[in-house]
């Protein structure tokens, strides 16, 4: 096999099928090698080299859940002592309600949920295809009360957050909003007027559309001065 | 009753090779491929090439409905071709004909290989392709569009599927056969390939071709399937760069 | 419009009605305020009229195909009129392939009865001979992304497409044989009947819903004014409404109606 190398630049736009490097390197996220020991890219997104590892950050794509998520999720039915929820995948969580007495510590309140709540939840465990745990029985989890909901491309919530939740201090801070991001993509936002809420999507939809040219919170922190000044 | 009656040329194409449109026998009608038109689909693309206008979206990895389709250890994937009534010089009837199934068919089989079904198990992948406008070789317009709404959607793929036709008008082998050839033209040859390996993913044939012929045909396939490929790398990077320059201008 | 089958959640109800009474919509329009209506330029079809438009986010395109055939025999002095509507699987997640649903003929037969109503097609010149052959107009209409409205955007697109449209003269020679020219006639609008849906959202009406208003809406009602100022069709749909909000909804959906009209009359 020839040597190794490195085939792309590192931030750079790929596409599915690109050859990203050859050699020794390692398979990180959302890339394959093929039978001739070329890594490829699986996904349209950033080509992301770190040291031996190559990986694609994709631009887009569904949610596909990860133990240890926090979720927004929809009650989309209940049936006997199951409560399932829509969390914008292609999988469905599920919380088994907790049976009387054998849990004194579990706040039964907590389960006491209709259709159409909106609940923030965390994966609990997932087996990768059909089974999909959701657990609501810890500190600050449950159903969200008064705001509204946001939505963003799953695979755009890391720049949502920052590194150390520095843009999501951005955009709480600017447009004064609580705001509470699930790895699902889905946002939930109490903000002080419709003026701030509008900002705040519009600062989504900037996160989206510029997510891959550097600067970006620079570029949402002067686009909410702006926006909110007056 | 018609109101249009197609006549055939007298000359599909003249001795030393010009076509009904005027094309060399291995030149392409223009392509023009945008990404992304649509807002609700989960990936888009829309594909002119010569007459065609057709419309690509794919929704998924999502909830399979009816449950009972359900693979335990992949993705399903759906593919639905269908043509617009108004996409035809005489109306076409609404809903699937024969012909519109087996294109759906075809076309899943030539955009699966590239698909990692694996990745998403127990979900289902949909594609729709719809033809506003067609103008001969839908079904290789189809496939570019869908690989792009594919790619365009974030789903995981070995790479992007590129499609062209081909065919026999007489002696020449002609590349992406027009509307008169592909009616009245002797063989016609539509094909895609998962570029980057060079494997064959959608091969159909209509018309006899000789041996020689036959191996003009795929090696022509190839190229101009290579030619298409590139604008489709283009077409999906093109969005981040106009945003990249936009971006840059103003800061 | 399509709530039952959408996954709709319980905070999008409060919190639009809360703005709602505030006075504000979601995006930030006004009560009585369209979202902005595009045409898009060029050619997507083999129709002898069509339209591809944007009303906010949502996007339709209407073709108009014709033909030819024999009249209906109770009326042999008209041509006629065919309307269909197709919800496109692509248009949204909750749309499925398949024949249309009592959704999309719902939608279909709301424009088909605006045009209708207001005479706008003028019917006698579709006639070619008299009880024998006449021109037949089919008027397919395709959701291709659906951010509600649908029945305004597929008006506002069919007037446009019909105004538009240039259809082959077809003549009946001395022998009975049917003859079709070279020379193009165009459809004669005799009037821009334009449908207004305003959904109620608590004790307001709304015009030109967006889906999320539509599936929060208490009611919805779409109504058809004509050049003269007349409404010529009207369509309640869920829900229910006063005397007073109904008449309320005509003298706005009279008072946009020009704005609309002259958008149309642009673009044809």
């Amino acid at each position: 096999m020839s040597e190794s190398a490195i085939l792309v630049k590192n931030r750079e736009v790929v596409v599915p099928g690109q050859p990203l490097a050859r050699g020794r390197f390692k398979l990180g996220r959302d890339v394959f090698r093929d039978e001739s020991g070329i890594i490829r890219a699986k996904k349209l997104g950033l080509a992301d080299i770190k040291e031996d590892t190559v990986s694609v950050v994709p631009l887009s794509g569904a949610y596909i859940p990860k133990e240890g998520d926090i979720v927004i999720g929809i009650i989309s039915r209940i049936s006997g002592s199951t409560i399932i929820v829509d969390i914008r995948s292609p999988y469905q969580g599920v919380i088994p309600i907790p049976r009387g007495r054998a849990t004194e510590r579990v706040d039964m309140r907590k389960y006491n949920l209709k259709l159409g709540d909106v609940i923030l939840a965390k994966v609990k465990a997932f087996d990768g295809s059909s089974s999909l745990l959701l657990t609501i029985d810890m500190e600050g989890l449950g159903k969200l009360e008064g705001g509204y909901i946001l939505e963003v491309e799953p695979a755009k919530v890391p720049r949502v957050i920052g590194k150390r939740q520095s843009m999501l201090t951005i955009l709480k801070e600017k447009t004064r909003s609580d705001i509470i991001v699930g790895n699902n993509g889905r946002i939930w936002v109490r903000s002080p007027s419709l003026r701030e809420l509008l900002a705040l999507e519009k600062a989504l939809r900037k996160i989206e559309t510029e997510s891959h040219v550097s600067g970006l919170s620079d570029r949402v922190s002067s686009f909410l001065t702006q926006e909110l000044s007056d | 009753m018609p109101l249009y009656v197609e006549k055939k040329p007298e000359v599909l194409i003249t001795e030393d090779g010009v076509r009904t449109d005027g094309r060399k026998p291995y030149e392409m009608r223009p392509v023009r491929m945008t990404v992304g038109i649509l807002d609700k689909a989960d990936g888009s693309a829309f594909i002119e090439w010569g007459g065609n206008k057709i419309l690509a979206a794919v929704f998924g990895p999502r909830e399979v409905h009816p449950k009972h389709l359900v693979l335990p250890d992949k993705a399903l994937v759906r593919t639905r071709y269908n043509m617009a009534p108004f996409s035809t010089p005489e109306r076409k009837r609404p809903g699937p004909d024969r012909r519109s199934v087996e294109l759906s068919k075809v076309i899943r089989e030539a955009l699966k290989p590239a698909i990692f079904v694996e990745n998403y198990p127990g979900s289902v992948i949909d594609i729709f392709i719809e033809v506003l406008r067609s103008d001969a070789g839908t079904r290789v317009a189809g496939v570019n569009a869908a690989s792009l709404a594919l790619a365009n959607a974030g789903i995981a793929m070995r790479g992007l599927v590129a499609a062209c036709a081909v065919g026999r008008v007489g002696d020449f082998v002609v590349c992406d056969p027009n509307h008169d050839e592909d009616m009245w033209g002797d063989a016609d040859m539509p094909m895609a390939m998962l570029m980057e390996a060079e494997e064959i993913t959608l091969l159909q044939t209509d018309g006899p071709m000789t041996e020689e012929q036959f191996r003009e045909a795929l090696k022509l396939g190839r190229n101009s399937i290579r030619f298409l490929y590139e604008m489709q790398k283009e077409a999906l990077k093109r969005p981040y760069q106009v945003v990249e320059r936009s971006v840059r201008g103003v800061v | 419009m399509f709530e039952s089958e959408m996954l709709t959640h319980n905070l999008l109800k409060d919190y639009v009605k809360d703005l709602v009474s505030k006075g504000q919509r979601i995006d930030g329009r006004g009560f009585q305020d369209y979202r902005p209506i595009e045409v898009k330029e060029g050619t997507f079809t083999k129709a002898e009229g069509e339209a591809w438009i944007k009303l906010g986010n949502t996007q339709v395109l209407v073709g108009v195909k014709a033909d030819v055939g024999e009249p209906f025999p109770d009326t042999p002095d008209k041509g006629v009129l065919v309307s269909n509507t197709e919800l496109l699987p692509l248009a949204s997640p909750t749309f499925e392939p398949g024949p249309p649903n009592e959704n999309a003929i719902e939608v279909a037969r709301v424009v088909d009865r605006a045009i209708r109503s207001a005479d706008a097609v003028d019917m006698s010149s579709l006639v070619i001979v008299e009880g024998k052959l006449v021109y037949m107009l089919f008027l397919d209409m395709y959701v291709l992304d659906y951010d509600g409205n649908l029945e305004d955007a597929l008006t506002i697109a069919s007037l446009i497409a019909l105004g538009r449209a240039e259809i082959p003269k077809v003549e009946i020679k001395d022998d009975g044989e049917i003859e079709v020219k070279e020379e193009k006639w165009k459809v004669n609008l005799k009037d821009l009947p334009i449908n207004f849906t305003f959904v109620k959202i608590g004790d307001q009406l709304l015009l030109d819903p967006v889906l999320e208003e539509e599936q929060v809406s208490d009611a919805a009602i779409t109504l058809a004014i004509d050049k003269e100022g007349r409404v010529c069709s009207i369509q309640k749909k869920h829900g229910k409404f006063t005397m007073e909000e109904i008449l309320n909804a005509t003298s706005i959906a009279r008072s946009k109606w020009p704005e609309i009209a002259e958008r149309v009359r642009e673009a044809i």
